[in-house]
């Protein structure tokens, strides 16, 4: 026979269960933002500064981007990470910069279904080389087995201007042959003023990277 | 205008959550960071090691699609490179800087380039220095004795390993055997301390 206190007491117990349901509720959502942001925004972050970098590491012209403290023994740990992770070897900014470009000159990704020129007129007497990659930092095979030009052996208009195509095709005067996917384009400057000015924050002008067509 | 509605579930996300997360996720940042160069297997070193044998200087073929010894290496040079180690004996280096644009690196297993040399138009020829320990590095062993003849050139190696690079820029195929012979000349020379 049920007591008299029974349905009162069912009554009272569902609003227990149900703040019960909604604490646990609660403390999920809690606990998996608080994973997320943790762990994701603090990998992913690290990842993205040690990749990518920023303007803490990495100074920028154009589409070009250097870690101006590469090579060097009081590198920032985002440029020592980057370096030990890519595996790179870099001579410090004491003497030469190496700039690396991802993109033309009007952001869009650098590949081989397009064709691109770079108009080298900037550097005068010093020493410099453009070399064409992979994503991967691989050299890019092609019959001519030309992977890069440089200022001793690139060939000159008569104002001294040097004119570099990237295609897949074959072109008239300094072509670069490209294929594959993505390119990574590595221009190297050895001209210790240069770097040292780049380091301090200065700006130094560079090529563009046009874009002439795609297919 | 409108703020957008934010969904039920986000509404029920504490600051303190968010702060404690903040946090946190800096310090797994810092951490990402720090930890890197030291978990890495893939840095500069340890991929040349396995190639490399101690204290001798290796001519490495010219960079081509598949054999290049690290990525994003410029293409138009040639290397020679020496995997030294100067925890027993010193080490010798000999390079001979034929043209301007060559340079003579030196560099800690981390990548840190401690000490560059680059050929100039009035500095060629062979250039010879000696790889010593830091002052850091003695001061472990205190009793180790470093009397080098005073006509070298020394360097002091903030570590007991790292590689010694000898870049040789390419005008073109036509110089390469020219080129090729004269980094043949480069040496890496364990000396006894005296």
């Amino acid at each position: 026979m049920p007591s008299a206190r029974g349905p009162e007491r069912g009554r009272r117990s569902w609003p227990t269960r149900g703040c019960h349901l909604s604490l646990i509720a609660n403390i999920l959502v809690n606990v998996t933002v608080f994973v997320l942001l943790a762990v994701g925004g603090g990998l992913g972050s690290a990842w993205y500064m040690i990749e990518a970098g920023s303007r803490l590491s990495t100074r920028t012209a154009g589409p070009w981007t250097t870690w101006s403290a590469a090579g060097r023994s009081d590198a920032d740990p985002y440029t020592r990470a980057h370096i030990v992770r890519d595996g790179l070897l870099p001579l410090a900014s004491t003497l030469e910069i190496t700039y690396q470009a991802k993109a033309d000159s009007r952001g869009g990704r650098l590949h081989s279904g397009c064709e691109y020129t770079i108009v080298m007129d900037h550097f005068g007497a010093t020493w410099w080389s453009l070399a064409a990659f992979d994503g991967q930092g691989g050299l890019i095979p092609n019959a001519a087995e030309r992977f890069a030009f440089n200022s001793d052996n690139v060939m000159r208009e008569p104002d001294g201007r040097a004119i570099i195509a990237l295609a897949r095709d074959a072109r008239p005067g300094n072509w670069l042959p490209i294929s594959g996917s993505r390119v990574n384009l590595v221009l190297t400057v050895q001209d210790p003023a240069w770097a040292a000015a780049v380091y301090e924050g200065g700006a130094k002008p560079l090529p563009a990277i046009q874009r002439l067509a795609c297919r | 205008m409108t703020m957008p509605k934010l969904p039920q579930w986000l509404k029920e996300v504490g600051w303190r959550t968010v702060a404690g997360a903040l946090l946190l996720g800096g310090i797994i940042h810092i951490l990402a960071t720090m930890a890197v160069p030291i978990v890495s297997s893939g840095h500069a070193f340890a991929r040349l090691q396995e190639s490399l044998p101690l204290n001798q200087m290796v001519v490495l073929p010219p960079p081509a699609p598949g054999k290049q010894p690290l990525p994003f290496l410029p293409p138009d040079a040639l290397y020679a490179m020496c995997r030294y180690d100067i925890s027993v004996d010193l080490v010798l280096v000999t390079a001979p800087m034929a043209q301007a644009g060559w340079t003579l690196s030196l560099h800690t297993p981390q990548g840190d380039n401690f000490y560059v040399m680059p050929a100039q138009e009035s500095r060629r020829g062979t250039v010879s220095l000696t790889l010593v320990p830091s002052a850091e590095r003695l001061g472990e062993f205190a009793t180790t004795p470093r009397r080098i003849s005073a006509q070298e050139t020394q360097v002091a190696s903030p570590s007991w390993q790292g590689l010694v690079v000898l870049r040789a820029p390419l005008k073109g195929l036509a110089w390469r055997a020219e080129t090729e012979a004269a980094l043949r000349r480069a040496s890496c020379t364990p000396v006894k301390r005296s």
